[in-house]
């Protein structure tokens, strides 16, 4: 069999062979209102052939007589010329950015016009991204992609960014969209702690808390981001398999375009401030009830609950003094060119990023390479290197962050003063306790340390071969190889380590994925004179195996030596991850008439992390694409509609588990002497893949000759047999955690796109883009019956956490919270007065899914001059305002200066009445001040926020090119333009606290994590950014 | 170029083809290379023995507060007014380690033994599973005993407290009679290697689970079926001297889990204060002016020199600075001292912790032979239990340069020669002494055999024959936790996120969702 089919290919080679010497060359210039484009692809139909014009549009390429050059180019209509007696053909293409024949790039690097598409998807140009100046390009996706929610962990460089896609429907994996890449998957892990030696206990883990880390996407440079697709649903993504569940985004990077060698060089420079500081009361001092603080009766923190401070107290303004001006500079420089036979690109790119909180930075280097070339009739390659090196130093985070202890500090010392003359750290109070007392911000900030360094190449080979004309076979193989070294300090008179004498953790993560993708393409090709008809055939295989090294150390020798050397006592620990997928998949799309479309797709998926006897799963989705207004019969409705298309999908996309989810190991332990342990992590050899059934509804309707647009979908996702990680059970099972099936949950909404060309004349363009989003994600039930399932890193602050209870929300808070009667009112006690609080997690009606989103941009052009805004809108969504809570507790904050004031909580008396129609109000009257308890033992509750709105000047870029006529004079320089973007200008919210957009983790906790826990984060800075960009 | 393009393409095809048919193998890659599925059967032997030892003080923090070895700098904690902290797992570390730390390592380890004829450490499995449902039981009464460690459950019924103590008399005579055997694998060095208390001594192991069948025999003190005499069977067959204490040493190397609960290091301790109960017990204040050389090894004085204690959640507010009685690693500061502070007695980073001793076997004796009517065997054994707990305070003093100096021989005779510690007749014995003297031997570190004597003696009954309380100077606190209507702690509820959170409907069967599920009197403690 294999002969024959050897033979047959050969055959057909030959046959090529002889073709090419028929050949002609065609030259000509491709041209648009706007003068000529260069990159065009000209493509001698169903064949490989492919040239692209140069920098004044020109093209040269080589067909036959009778074959059909195919003129296309991003936002342009495609245009065919027959060659026949031709060797010039100037082609004019016409602007359809908006139409439905606009190229798009779907799963698998498909290119098809987007009338085919059955499915909801959005492409955000490379350009835009670009303009935000946002080092990680993540962030600049919000409010740009209708259903697309990124939560950067806080605003301090290289913070780590998750993104959701539909909302959250796993309670306990992870809820991100794949990354592609140039048509294979990247990495986009945020180092999870538990690689470090620190995690394998609770009284040193920092469980994705205290620390964070760059997600790895962040590596990219997003000037060499051509396009940036997003396929929303497992509809679209179906074709991408199991990790694709929760979409996929598809990034293709710049290629060369052909013609003359070009040079671009840009820069930016940008100064960051803080947006807001937090305000604490300057009315009363440290104490308690009143009393004055001393040693004693202070509670190993800092308490303001003392008499007022004595007039001409001198007080220093320490939080304002702590932050300083972040400065960023950056500098893009590439080098293009080539033939129509190879072209190349070369860029390579540098940031530089200090930010608003000393010592926290960020450092990039990028070098890429790309070329493409054309070996013969039927081989083309593509090849492109990519290679990041990024170091990030970091704060500390959270409760054991320098946020809280520069809040905490007295404000009547200089925090700036915060070594003794000995150069050790200075303690305000507690005697020689160091654990005691809150670490100085300062002291954390110069003496604590997080610092990653990151280097990574990717790369990716691309041959695509085109053996007859109908059909092609592309064949991609990709490495994604990075070390990250990570060197986490804490110093031995440190308040988190004093008690160790300081802690030291290393981890060096080895990361190196392979992924093989080949695919065989059949070109359209007629079945009836209605009916035509493409597919595609494929698999794919992956191999991803990251090798963490860590070790571990404490008491220090020399405190400020950071080194493994330099310690007392050491532990170290590998962890390896290995997962592997074999996949093998299938796509067919039937056209009717050219409005009907229908596709279908299989896909078989075998996965390392199942059981074997169950590792092969099969799933199909099917989608369809209805272009009414091209249907003949209904020619009229071209009077209301510019174009009108309407269309549907339906998807089960498998999803498998964690590697070594099923089967218990031992752990080394550290008790004493030694030995062997199961982990908490019971086993499950029933283990089985999950499934999400999904379907959408859209509508795509262009208006007013195109000026108008509208974009509708409506989605429905319902996951079953959910494999809920490190869920809790009794102990009695052996186990703490287990990984269990049974989970399921409900996710839809409704996403509505809205482009409009409000104003369109010769000198001034205004387009206007508006995304709105509105989801929903329901807990329907949990594995065994369980009530409650939670990620435990997330109840990182008093007794709150992302726990899921069935019934709702997939984003809801549990916690103990207060009890209520049936009429909702709070319950007293009837002997002390304060409310009663829960002794169990429940649920209190809090969800952190917001009602509705809205990503409104706005784009003005005046001859040279353009200015672009993006505002990002929320309603609705409830956020815990955890650091309040603490300021509250230790009575700074501004909520309790009236603490002399007598009250009576409003309530009802826990006597037994609560519940009937009489319930007995609450009487019982205290005044704080004596009182402090009051404050410190409020309940966390009160902090939740709820229906927090907002809406952020995400960014607005205004830039300037430089006319012809002024850059006429030389010949150096061909364009110039100068930029100013801001970034998150402003922010109106309801939201009492720093900023709304945080998360308590990073972004390697799975299920919602701890989005809407606000506890000792930094906001999300105020940036300004200038630059110029130069083509020579 | 048809050769290069011919070479592409074979690579290709076969590329494809090959993926299809070696996918299984290929994909085989799911044995967790960080850690092993199952090791030798020794390896999991030495984390259960640390937790076997270990345990017992993380919840001997909240059990101590019941039996007023020691109380909270705070005044009025839950734990100080009998009461518990709800929502909490503190006071359930044993239900963790029953469960998980030993739980399926030690159904492995046993199953592994048997099957390799190591009779040896099955017994020594034997044994700590024993122990397990012993301590468990006393500190929760009902217990999981039948449907435990079963990951396939999800919802597990108790078993009743008479159940579980016969459960581990039956254990207990199992344990002893596969150490009796020497066939098959048996093999002390292999069993010593991981054997961190006796080193792979066959008869010591057997003098331990005769020990531990001591305990629980005597634990029926209340009960009609009480019988003394197999209780001193018991006793006699175990240890015969401190040289057969259960003790573990803590290394210290690997930083934290392998240093004493109860050390500086550890900083466990710094809000924990002893309390004028034990003060009194050994300043001459219960028995008329004797100054046990105990106290200046055991306890901590005040920064002016006084031994004091705070009274159970009274809290330090009564103190002035230098009158405040000092944590037991002798500093005022109510933080974590930095690492490796030198400590006292067994509050001491490296400092090693028993199981059972000698001194609280003799003890045990006492306490049956006294009821028995054998006086004569009950002061005999009374005398043993308080010399050997004084050698055993010298010992613990000089195994981690612990500051106390050593109690010299004519402290320990001018002590025991007082007749208001040892009476010179038989006839003279009280209750009051055997049990205060057993007290003041467990102190510190025997909660749970402590609080179950407590509660057999519902902590303030008195002597019958003197009419004095058994429990000389023990004193509620006035107002007890809210939820206990009046009554005292006789058991902690199971783990609050085991089981009243993932398995309530069992918890409900047996009333543990009653608000004073904790004051409910246990089994045993019944007559």
């Amino acid at each position: 069999m294999k002969k024959k089919l050897l033979l047959f290919f050969i055959g057909t080679f030959l046959l090529l062979a002889h073709a090419i010497a028929q050949q002609i060359t065609v030259t000509g210039r491709v041209t648009s209102e706007d003068g000529p484009i260069p990159g065009v692809s000209i493509r001698v139909k169903g064949s490989n052939v492919v040239a692209q014009t140069g920098a004044e549009g020109s093209y040269t390429i080589k067909a036959l007589r009778n074959d059909v050059l195919v003129f296309s180019f991003v936002g342009y209509t495609t245009i065919e010329r027959t060659v026949g007696a031709n060797t010039t053909i100037n082609v004019a293409l016409k602007s359809d950015s908006k139409g439905l024949d606009e190229v798009v790039i779907t799963a698998l690097g498909n290119t098809v016009k987007k009338r085919e598409l059955g499915t909801s998807q959005q492409t955000v140009s490379g350009a835009a991204i670009a303009e935000t100046q946002r080092e990680n390009f993540i962030n600049a996706l919000q409010g740009r992609v209708a259903g697309v929610e990124v939560t950067s962990s806080s605003g301090v460089p290289g913070a780590s960014s998750s993104i959701t896609i539909r909302g959250v429907s796993s309670i306990s994996g992870s809820n991100q969209p794949l990354m592609i890449v140039d048509g294979l998957p990247i990495d986009n892990k945020t180092l999870n702690t538990s690689a470090f030696v620190s995690d394998a206990s609770s009284n040193t883990a920092f469980s994705n808390r205290g620390v964070d880390f760059t997600n790895r996407s962040a590596d990219i440079n997003p000037e060499d981001i051509e396009s940036l697709v997003v396929l929303k649903g497992p509809e679209a993504a179906a074709l991408y398999g199991i990790d694709a569940a929760n979409g996929a985004i598809v990034i293709t990077t710049k290629r060369a375009k052909a013609g003359a060698g070009a040079v671009s060089y840009s820069n930016s420079f940008r100064v960051e401030a803080t947006r807001t500081y937090p305000e604490i009361q300057k009315q009363y001092g440290l104490g308690g009830s009143g009393v004055p603080g001393s040693v004693s009766t202070l509670n190993n923190i800092y308490q303001y609950f003392g008499p007022a401070y004595p007039d001409g107290t001198q007080f220093y303004d320490n939080v304002k003094d702590f932050f300083q001006t972040g400065f960023t500079q950056k500098h893009n420089l590439s080098f293009e060119g080539g033939s129509d036979k190879v072209n190349y690109r070369i860029s390579s790119a540098y940031t530089d990023q200090s930010g608003v909180v000393p010592n926290s930075d960020y450092q990039r280097i990028n070098l890429t390479g790309a070329s493409q070339g054309i070996v013969n009739n039927w081989l083309k390659t593509d090849l492109s290197m990519n290679y990041s090196y990024a170091v990030n130093d970091q704060p500390l985070k959270g409760s054991i962050g320098p946020l809280l202890g520069l809040l905490a500090w007295p404000q009547t010392d200089d925090a700036s003063n915060y070594l003794t003359a000995a150069g050790t750290r200075k303690l305000l109070a507690f005697g020689s306790a160091g654990n005691a007392e809150i670490d100085n911000p300062y002291f954390n900030v110069n003496k604590n340390i997080i610092n990653s360094k990151t280097s990574r190449i990717i790369s990716n080979l691309g041959l695509t071969i085109t053996p007859f004309r109908w059909v092609n076979i592309k064949t991609n193989i990709g490495m994604d190889s990075y070390t990250n070294q990570n060197l986490i300090v804490r110093h031995p008179e440190s308040a988190s380590a004093f008690s160790r004498g300081g802690t030291i953790d290393v981890a060096n993560d080895i990361t190196r994925n392979i992924n093989l993708q080949n695919l065989i393409n059949f070109n359209k090709q007629k079945l009836t004179k209605d009916i035509s008809f493409d597919a595609t055939l494929g698999n794919s295989l992956q191999n991803l195996k990251s090798n963490v090294d860590a070790g571990y150390g404490e008491g220090f020798l020399d405190p400020n030596f950071n080194s493994l050397n330099n310690v007392g006592t050491k532990l170290v620990r590998t962890s390896i991850s290995q997962r592997r997928l074999v996949s093998f998949f299938g796509r067919a799309t039937f056209d009717y008439k050219n409005y009907l479309f229908l596709t279908g797709t299989i896909r078989n998926d075998r996965t390392s992390t199942i059981p074997i006897d169950r590792y092969s799963f099969w799933y199909p989705s099917v989608q369809g694409s209805f272009v009414f207004t091209d249907v003949p019969a209904f020619k009229g409705l071209k009077n209301v509609f510019y174009y009108g298309k309407l269309r549907a999908a339906y998807a089960n996309v498998g999803k498998d588990a964690r590697p070594y989810a099923y089967v218990p190991t031992l752990e080394n332990k550290t008790t004493s002497g030694g030995g062997y342990g199961y982990g908490f992590t019971g086993p499950n050899p029933g283990l089985k893949p999950e499934f999400a059934k999904s379907y959408e509804f859209g509508a795509e309707l262009g208006f007013l000759n195109n000026r108008l647009g509208l974009d509708i979908t409506v989605y429905r996702k319902e996951t079953t047999d959910q494999i809920v990680n490190d869920i809790r059970s009794s102990y009695a099972t052996g186990f703490i955690l287990l990984n269990l099936n049974g989970g399921s949950t409900r996710n839809q909404g409704i996403e509505l796109t809205l482009r409009g060309n409000p104003v369109k004349t010769n000198d001034f363009n205004w387009d206007v883009l508006a995304n709105f989003e509105s989801a929903r994600g329901k807990v329907l039930s949990l594995p065994n019956a369980l009530p409650e399932s939670y990620v435990s890193d997330t109840w990182l602050y008093a007794n709150v956490r992302n726990g899921n209870t069935p019934g709702n929300s997939t984003r809801s808070l549990t916690g103990l919270f207060y009890l209520r009667n049936n009429q909702g009112q709070l319950l007293i006690n009837p002997t002390t007065g304060v409310p009663v609080r829960s002794t169990t997690f429940i649920e209190g009606g809090y969800d952190r899914q917001p009602d509705f989103t809205i990503g409104l941009s706005n784009t003005f052009t005046y001859k040279n001059m353009s200015l672009s805004f993006l505002l990002d809108i929320r309603k609705g969504g409830d956020v815990l305002n955890a650091t309040q809570h603490f300021l509250t507790t230790i009575g700074l904050a501004n909520n309790t200066v009236d603490r002399m004031t007598p009250r009576i909580i409003p309530g009802v008396l826990q006597d037994g009445r609560e519940n009937t129609a009489s319930p007995t109000p609450n009487n019982i009257a205290f005044v704080p001040y004596y009182q402090n308890t009051f404050y410190s033992t409020a309940s966390e509750e009160l902090f939740i926020e709820k229906d927090i709105n907002w809406i952020r000047l995400r960014d607005v870029t205004f830039s300037y090119k430089l006319p012809q006529t002024m850059l006429k004079k030389q010949n150096f320089v061909k364009s110039a333009s100068v930029f100013v973007t801001g970034t998150d200008l402003f922010l109106i919210t309801n939201y009492t606290g720093l900023d709304p957009v945080v998360n308590g983790n990073t972004a390697a906790v799975g299920g919602s994590g701890a989005s809407g826990i606000d506890y000792g984060n930094f906001p999300m800075p105020i940036g300004l950014n200038f630059g110029i960009k130069i083509g020579l | 170029m048809e050769k290069i393009m011919k070479y592409i393409y074979i690579t290709l095809l076969t590329g494809f083809l090959f993926t299809l048919s070696s996918c299984k193998k290929y994909l085989d890659v799911n044995t967790n290379p960080n850690a092993p599925q199952t090791v030798t059967a020794n390896l999991y032997l030495s984390p259960m023995l640390h937790w076997m030892v270990t345990a017992p003080q993380y919840d001997g923090r909240f059990i101590g507060r019941y039996t007023q070895n020691w109380t909270s700098t705070t005044a009025g904690t839950t734990w100080d007014l009998q009461g518990y902290d709800p929502a909490s797992d503190n006071g359930a570390e044993l239900w963790r380690d029953v469960y998980w730390s030993l739980g399926q390592n030690l159904v492995d380890m046993n199953t592994k033994a048997e099957a390799e004829q190591r009779w040896d450490l099955l017994g020594v499995g034997q044994i700590l599973k024993a122990w397990g449902w012993q301590s468990l039981t006393d500190v929760h009464g009902e217990i999981i005993v039948k449907e435990a460690i079963d990951p396939t459950k999800y919802l597990f019924n108790y078993d009743s407290q008479e159940y579980a103590y016969l459960e581990v008399q039956r254990l207990l005579t199992a344990a002893i009679a596969n150490l009796a055997r020497t066939d098959g694998a048996v093999d002390a060095a292999f069993l010593g290697k991981t054997d961190l208390i006796y080193k792979g001594d066959r008869a010591k192991w057997t003098k331990l689970a005769y020990a531990m069948l001591a305990l629980n025999l005597n634990h029926y003190s209340n009960k009609a079926s009480y019988k003394p005499d197999d209780v001193i069977a018991a006793v006699d067959k175990s240890f015969t001297s401190n040289a057969d204490d259960a003790l573990m040493a803590y290394p210290g190397v690997t930083g934290n889990d392998d240093r004493n609960f109860l050390g500086p290091t550890r900083g466990n301790m710094q809000t924990y204060r002893q309390t004028p109960f034990i003060v009194n017990l050994l300043n001459g204040t219960q028995f008329t002016g004797v100054v046990d050389p105990r106290m200046t090894r055991m306890l901590a004085p005040a920064p002016d020199g006084v031994y004091r204690g705070i009274v159970t959640a009274a809290g330090t507010g009564a103190f002035t600075a230098s009158q405040l009685p000092n944590n037991f690693w002798n500093i005022a500061s109510i933080s974590a001292p930095a690492a490796n502070t030198q400590g006292r007695y067994i509050f001491s980073d490296k400092c090693k912790l028993p199981v059972m001793t000698y001194a609280q076997l003799q003890f045990i004796k006492a306490e049956a032979a006294f009821k028995k009517g054998d006086k004569e065997t009950a002061l005999a054994a009374y005398k043993n239990g308080i010399s050997a707990h004084i050698d055993f305070v010298n010992a613990r003093n000089i195994e981690d340069n612990q500051s106390p100096t050593q109690i010299t021989s004519a402290e320990k005779t001018a002590y025991m020669s007082a007749t208001a510690i040892v009476p010179a007749a038989a006839a003279d014995l009280t209750l009051t002494q055997i049990m205060c003297q057993k007290y003041i031997a467990q102190w510190g570190w025997g909660h749970l055999e402590t609080w179950m004597d407590m509660r057999r003696y519902h902590y303030t009954d008195a002597d019958p024959a003197t009419g004095k309380q058994v429990y000389l100077g023990y004193v509620f606190p006035t107002t007890l936790y809210s939820d206990n209507a009046g009554k005292p702690a006789y058991r902690i509820r199971p783990r609050y996120n085991s089981e009243y959170v993932w398995n309530r409907d069992a918890l409900s069967v047996i009333g543990g969702l009653a608000t004073d599920y904790h004051t409910k009197q246990t089994w045993i403690v019944q007559p």
